[in-house]
């Protein structure tokens, strides 16, 4: 049990050391600002050091916003099951979890994409990765 | 002797034997671990450690993990960085800024041991007197002699350092120095001196992983040896991809902007 808790232990420090594949979560998004937003995928560049991609979200207003996401890599999402130009595609209606953008209020960081038939897809990184 | 006395010595004979028991299968010499035609162990194959669920996901690593346990398989506890009063003034500085001046996210190639601990695998091959080990992160390589050669004496300062090994037992060892300041060892501003002296240790444990251990010394900024320990995983069925950090690294402009309006970044 003392092991167990030792590595626990040890494991939530090393998650809160240095899980970052490329850069401080902390430094452009905030943790405390999560945000879900569903609409139309228009673009994805599928390019390092993140890819991003593209939501059109229509306001009851009917007001549109052009939201832009950040998520993992090319190489760390083919590792999880994506493929470019197959999973996420312009046209896709999806609802994507993350968290919003110190600066930019239309950008955030995606953790996570809901399909229209409901599957998910992990996109980013946990909040809070990368140091703080 | 009373009955309770017995029990209790008999219940101290057995949580002693467990403990023993518990012991002995954690220091048990690897078996079936592949070799090399000179007896070596062979460190060869595609690894990967540190934060594995970024890398594979979350039920893959829950995976690694459950396995671990079934092995027995554990970690000393995490040290804290053992920074004098100028280097904990430095890591403060930078952990105030929440990371924003990570070498990493400049796409500057991450030293040593931080290339290793990130979650993106790398390669080894291992050959007679020498173990090269390459990168998927920023196309990285290093070669790591091991034919009882010395450092060389015109290094000039760089990000991977210069290093040489050689075998104490089953376990390659590797002395690496001649850093230049431009990387951080793991966390958001764990910086070090061009005087960073790391120790690398790689023991092949078991078939499929390797137990990697590091102590890193820094006259200038520590107060003790730093130690890290990790474990690598085989992946049998990986191959090494491409991450070209520069190709679209849109945070720079981000982070210039950051630092002309947010207040809590306007400290130098």
């Amino acid at each position: 049990m003392k092991q167990l808790l030792a590595a626990a232990a040890c494991a939530v420090v090393l998650l809160t050391v240095r899980t970052a594949a490329h850069h401080s979560f902390a430094a452009e998004y905030d943790a405390n600002q999560p945000v879900t937003v569903s609409g139309t995928v228009t673009k994805i560049d599928w390019t390092n050091p993140h890819i991003h991609f593209y939501v059109d979200v229509k306001a009851a207003s009917g007001a549109v916003t052009a939201w832009k996401f950040e998520g993992y890599p090319p190489n760390m999402l083919v590792r999880q099951g994506w493929k470019r130009d197959v999973t996420l595609k312009p046209g896709d209606v999806v609802t994507v979890y993350g968290w919003k953008a110190r600066e930019d209020p239309a950008l955030g960081a995606a953790r996570e994409i809901t399909f229209a038939d409901g599957h998910k897809m992990t996109a980013g990184p946990p909040a809070g990765t990368g140091g703080r | 002797m009373t009955i309770v006395t017995k029990t209790r010595a008999a219940v101290a004979g057995l949580i002693v034997a467990i403990l023993v028991t518990a012991a002995t299968s954690a220091q048990k010499p690897a078996s079936k671990i592949p070799r090399m035609p000179d007896g070596k162990p062979d460190l060869s194959g595609v690894w990967i450690t540190g934060a594995l669920q970024l890398l594979i996901g979350e039920d893959e690593a829950r995976k690694i993990q459950q396995a671990d346990r079934a092995a027995g398989r554990t970690l000393p506890p995490s040290e804290p960085p053992p920074y004098n009063a100028e280097g904990e003034k430095q890591r403060q500085y930078f952990l105030s800024r929440r990371g924003i001046d990570d070498p990493m996210a400049r796409c500057f190639i991450s030293g040593v041991p931080r290339i290793t601990t990130r979650p993106l695998p790398f390669q080894i091959i291992q050959m007679k007197d020498q173990v090269l080990i390459l990168y998927e992160a920023h196309h990285a390589f290093r070669i790591v002699p091991t034919d009882g050669r010395k450092h060389p004496d015109d290094l000039e300062p760089s990000f991977l350092g210069d290093s040489v090994g050689r075998w104490e037992g089953d376990t390659l060892v590797v002395d690496v120095v001649g850093f230049n300041t431009k990387t951080w060892l793991a966390g958001v501003g764990t910086v070090h001196s061009e005087k960073l002296h790391v120790v690398e240790r790689y023991t092949r444990d078991s078939a499929d992983t390797v137990r990697y251990d590091v102590t890193m010394e820094d006259p200038e900024f520590f107060t003790k040896p730093w130690h890290e320990h990790e474990i690598f995983r085989l992946r049998p069925n990986e191959r090494l991809r491409e991450y070209e950090c520069i190709e679209n690294n849109e945070d720079l402009l981000r982070f210039e902007k950051l630092l002309q309006t947010d207040p809590t970044l306007q400290t130098k």
